[in-house]
């Protein structure tokens, strides 16, 4: 009995401590960004106003949107890519027999283990002498190659969960491989495919040090380094400019979160293990 | 290495379907690694020629008491945080495993720190940190006590660096011990509460023992993250005070920036091999094939 009302007490002052460890750096947020001053902790006078973000999207000298425009872009071609040329391969690896399967599993998994920087220079070279350098496709390319890993191992796992006998099923109605994939599988493991595709947006929306190396300007960089590298005109930070950019830049993935809590944890957890 | 096999008419059928991936990994995953291997053992600077010098920059790099400075703190970083993540996470998950009214909305709290980028958890924290406004000074100078440069000494600053990290990390930790949890069938804790084994022990002789596989994963992807950590550090702190939070990612990247490909190169197969090694180490403990199959 008493160490029922123990297991409850903990419980409860630990969802407490969770909740608040998570939300008050974001309440915090948007506390700064929705004041007029900064100092409002200190004064005791909170001046609410929406300058801030009417600034950062009207200004365009500090090309927020235009960062908040290549994230969008970069991001949804790199998880539709990555998303397409994995589903293939998963459905060989979980259909198909081909010599050195473990080997080419392993392989792509071992990738996940690489430390980017151990990549980033040979690719700034690499994109710089053909030119590719602050181009959507500098990072689109290295983003497809990045999240690849993450999206097979998650696509395979779910993949290895359809029954074999559907798509043996069109195969003897002469299907091809291919169509088999993309009539018979495809359809029925739709959400998996799509909370590959929320991960893969999610992780190239985030990403940075490829994005700090391989663009040098509002043409092709994305919002977490303009977030980063957002600076005044006198090298003081405007706090609250900053605050709402970080705020509309979490936007799209904080919504994401929101709507599909259920498909990103999935992914997240059978990326990792099988669930 | 694989051009032999693949070219054999057993695979032929499938060579479509695993060609794209295979090609994306061999171009801007295999080459870039093994570029930067052989720039590694080259003087590659500006308006020099480039230069073999075989491990001539290992050599200075181990020399460098920067260096040495970076591989130190990164290898506190990672022990610390990672320790940190992994017990608050496993918190965090019996917590979200009880049934309650809050269910729905701890697991979406806790998913928030991590779908934000780094680089935007970096900046906030770097407000909350921040000496004349932050959020901690304020709380500290509202209950009478005196400012504190949180991000100005080395101890404070690595301490800072650790815990807007493990706010951004332990969520990944949670949800995949979470996971875990949520597998194991209820009957295996009806004996031990028959035999009127206690909460803590429950935990420590039953359900620990059963999720160790899944602690070893989650283990084994929060160090090789911590070990390349960049984002964090380059927004918060830039490395500094003094250098006290460089890591071993942000000291290559400052030799790329300068245009130093032979030492950036050399800091990087540095990192490399660590973490080359330590997956090794951990795959060898874990037989982690077991553990994912």
């Amino acid at each position: 009995m008493s160490e029922e009302k123990t297991k409850k007490i903990l419980i409860s002052a630990s969802s407490v401590f969770i909740l608040l460890f998570s939300l008050v750096p974001l309440l915090w947020m948007l506390a700064v960004s929705f004041s007029g001053n900064i100092d409002f902790l200190r004064s005791g006078r909170y001046l609410i106003t929406l300058s801030n973000y009417h600034d950062i999207v009207r200004l365009r000298n500090l090309h927020f949107t235009d960062y908040m425009r290549n994230s969008m872009i970069i991001a949804t071609l790199t998880s539709l890519i990555v998303v397409a040329i994995g589903l293939f391969a998963a459905y060989a690896v979980t259909r198909m027999n081909f010599p050195r399967k473990e080997l080419f599993v392993m392989g792509v998994l071992a990738v996940s283990m690489f430390p980017q920087i151990s990549i980033v220079g040979y690719l700034f070279k690499l994109m710089s002498s053909i030119g590719l350098i602050n181009t959507y496709p500098a990072l689109i390319i290295p983003y497809v190659a990045w999240t690849t890993p993450v999206v097979l191992w998650l696509l395979t796992s779910y993949l290895t969960g359809i029954p074999r006998e559907l798509d043996e099923a069109a195969l003897v109605d002469g299907a091809s491989r291919g169509k088999a994939l993309l009539r018979v599988i495809f359809p029925v493991a739709a959400p998996g495919v799509f909370s590959a595709i929320l991960i893969a947006f999610i992780l190239s929306y985030n990403e940075f040090m490829f994005a700090l190396m391989l663009t040098n300007d509002f043409r092709a960089r994305t919002i977490p380094v303009g977030i980063a590298l957002f600076q005044g005109l006198h090298g003081e930070i405007p706090w609250g400019y900053v605050m709402a950019g970080a705020a509309l830049a979490s936007l799209p993935v904080i919504l994401i979160a929101l709507f599909f809590q259920r498909y990103i944890t999935e992914g997240l957890t059978r990326g990792a293990v099988k669930g | 290495m694989k051009r032999g096999n693949l070219c054999s008419p057993a695979s032929g059928e499938a060579l479509p379907f695993i060609l794209p991936v295979i090609l994306f990994m061999l171009l801007l995953v295999a080459l870039p690694v093994i570029g930067t291997f052989i720039n590694s053992l080259f003087r590659d600077v500006p308006f020099l020629e480039k230069r073999f010098v075989g491990f001539g920059n290992f050599a200075r790099l181990f020399k460098d008491p920067g260096f040495r400075e970076s591989l130190l703190f990164t290898a506190l970083f990672l022990l610390i945080s990672v320790s940190l993540e992994m017990v608050l996470g496993t918190l965090f998950a019996l917590t979200m495993n009880e049934k309650s009214r809050l269910t729905t909305l701890l697991r979406v709290a806790v998913l928030l720190p991590w779908v934000i980028p780094v680089a935007v958890g970096a900046r906030i924290w770097q407000l909350i940190y921040n000496y004349d406004y932050g959020l901690l000074n304020s709380i500290i100078v509202l209950f009478g006590g005196t400012p504190v440069n949180w991000l100005g000494s080395p101890g404070l600053a690595l301490f800072s660096v650790i815990l807007a990290d493990v706010w951004k990390t332990t969520p990944f930790v949670a949800l995949i011990v979470l996971t875990g949890l949520k597998a194991i069938p209820e009957e295996v804790y009806e004996q031990a509460r028959i035999d009127g084994t206690n909460l803590f022990n429950r935990f420590f002789l039953i359900t620990f023992p059963i999720l160790r596989p899944v602690f070893t994963v989650a283990l084994l992807f929060r160090t090789i993250d911590a070990l390349r950590v960049f984002d964090v550090i380059y927004v918060l702190t830039g490395g500094g005070p003094g250098g006290s939070t460089t890591s071993i990612s942000l000291f290559a990247y400052r030799y790329f920036l300068l245009g130093d490909f032979g030492l950036g190169s050399a800091s990087s197969v540095v990192l490399f091999l660590i973490a080359l090694s330590l997956s090794v180490l951990y795959l060898r403990a874990a037989r982690f094939k077991e553990a994912i199959s």
